[in-house]
């Protein structure tokens, strides 16, 4: 049985004016069908938790929202005061909800219904092991971006290590790194390696306000503030003079938009409808914005490379254009794979001098460790 | 004018050095990088290490191009120690990165309790708790029946 009783029908028409304050773009997620919520008659008067995370549940499910269970279990303990539902004890989970908690629920999962992603609904999220503002549209860190930062502090930290290949430089570790990151979001990889190398320096930047202002505000909320400095400048600009004076940096990490542009119409509506769609579409190939940060690099760039994130499509892709742009001297030295088993991640480098002659013996050597 | 003198920093003598815990050696699939410990009172604990080559990884995804093409928030690690058998699920935080290292401590915590039984520490430690635990509720009791004693005397004392 399927009700939308008046009370909440007039929340929910106050919820579409709310809707396109935060964000979300109204002619997609705010629907004019009314949503369908279930019967509260099995209630007791004062609700658990487990009860609030089944009902919920079923409605989610049937309103078609994805991820029903985990949703509802992400905004109960959110308001709970916990992470996770598995990390609340079976008492607090029967323990009945105040009316206000009930209420904070019921404002929470509205915002789910018109497809906000859970991260924006809550308006937190986390990153390994940093707690992280979030705020539409100002792109969500994908799971798969905390192996980009164990990536990236395994090559800081590795001291005298042997070159995986002979054309690659593999420096001790270095004990001031300063890092540039290109595209830094919310803050999740910058303030990440931050908080993991004390005596690092970060250089953030990012084309959007609005992204520059979320990575100040979680820079503040985690005190790495003195050691970052966030600039609001677009890479696909061709303007380096602005990040010159910074340089030269020891690393360059980027999860820079990689989908490529006909794959962009396929995504979910939370993402379409509440993120940034800039900060995801890399253009015909997923290369666009690749290709710049590949292009500024030999400006501004010292020994321990280039970290980023792609699409799976494009670790050969990468290594053709670098062969067909010989004066930029790089190449990859590590293609790496996300927990799913996807190449996922690139590591390219300088090459060393004089080696340019041996590019014509064998393809540019990539290796792909398991 | 360099990135150094931009940044107004100061020397900290504190270099950064590996953390390794004694014989236990976590090391993740693609990336050779030894895990943090966590503080606390199991690192006096003398655990069988776990090798990575001994474990099986799975996480409930879900279908999906995945990186930047999805959205999805659940993240729950499905880790199998191959030798005994024994799988450990985790989904205690919202980041995958720490589920799968809280969930390569629950697993070390069981294949040492599987294959030393009673002498793991996880057992001894397991058994002392308990004991604190019953001897806390039988000195409650014995308060609890010296107050009702007190109690009746009192009262009949009033009489």
């Amino acid at each position: 049985m399927r009700l939308l009783t008046s009370p909440l029908r007039r929340m929910l028409s106050g919820l579409l004016n709310c809707c396109e304050r935060e964000g979300g773009r109204p002619s997609k997620c705010c629907s004019l069908n009314p949503h369908h919520l279930l019967p509260r008659q099995n209630f007791s008067a004062k609700p658990t938790a487990a009860e609030l995370v089944r009902y919920w549940h079923g409605v989610f499910e049937a309103n078609r929202i994805p991820e029903a269970q985990e949703s509802s279990e992400y905004i109960i303990s959110y308001v709970l005061g916990a992470k996770t539902i598995h990390s609340l004890s079976a008492s607090s989970l029967s323990n009945p909800l105040t009316s206000e908690q009930q209420q904070q629920v019921q404002w929470l999962s509205m915002k789910r219904l018109q497809r906000m992603p859970v991260q924006y609904v809550l308006g937190e999220w986390d990153f390994r092991e940093l707690t992280l503002k979030m705020r539409p549209p100002v792109f969500i860190p994908r799971p798969e971006t905390e192996d980009l930062v164990s990536l990236v502090l395994q090559k800081s930290q590795r001291s005298g290590s042997p070159a995986v290949n002979a054309g690659h430089r593999c420096p001790t570790a270095i004990p001031h790194p300063v890092i540039l990151e290109i595209g830094c979001g919310s803050g999740a990889i910058a303030l990440s390696l931050l908080n993991k190398l004390p005596q690092s320096r970060v250089i953030a930047v990012d084309k959007e306000e609005a992204a520059v202002n979320l990575t100040c505000e979680n820079a503040q909320r985690l005190q790495l503030q003195d050691r970052i400095r966030i600039l609001h400048y677009d890479a696909c600009s061709g303007s380096w003079e602005q990040l010159l004076p910074w340089g030269p940096v020891d690393t360059i990490v980027s999860n820079p938009p990689y989908v490529f542009h006909e794959d962009m119409a396929h995504l979910a509506e939370e993402i379409l409808s509440y993120e940034d769609l800039d900060a995801l579409d890399g253009g015909n190939d997923g290369m666009r914005v690749i290709k710049k940060i590949l292009a500024l690099a030999p400006f501004i760039l010292k020994d321990l490379g280039v970290f980023l994130e792609v699409d799976p499509r494009h670790p050969e892709m990468v290594e053709n254009w670098l062969q067909s742009h010989p004066e930029l001297s790089l190449s990859i030295s590590a293609t790496h794979k996300d927990f799913c088993g996807k190449p996922r991640f690139l590591h390219i480098q300088k090459h060393k001098a004089g080696d340019s002659s041996n590019k014509k013996d064998f393809a540019c050597p990539s290796v792909h460790l398991p | 004018m360099n990135a150094s003198s931009l940044f107004h920093s100061t020397i900290n003598t504190l270099a950064w050095r590996p953390w390794l815990w004694r014989q236990q050696k976590f090391l993740s699939p693609q990336l050779a990088i030894p895990l943090f410990p966590v503080a606390g009172k199991k690192n006096s604990c003398d655990l069988l290490a776990l090798n990575e080559t001994d474990l099986e990884e799975q996480f409930v995804r879900g279908d999906g191009p995945g990186g930047q093409a999805t959205n999805k928030t659940s993240n729950c690690v499905v880790l199998k120690h191959i030798p005994s058998g024994i799988v450990v699920k985790c989904h205690q935080t919202r980041s995958v990165e720490l589920n799968r290292q809280r969930a390569r401590e629950i697993l070390q915590q069981k294949v040492d309790l599987f294959y030393k039984g009673e002498n793991s520490d996880i057992f001894k430690e397991k058994r002392t708790a308990e004991k604190k635990k019953q001897e806390k509720k039988r000195r409650a009791k014995e308060n609890l029946e010296k107050k009702m004693h007190i109690k009746e005397m009192q009262e009949s004392d009033s009489k």
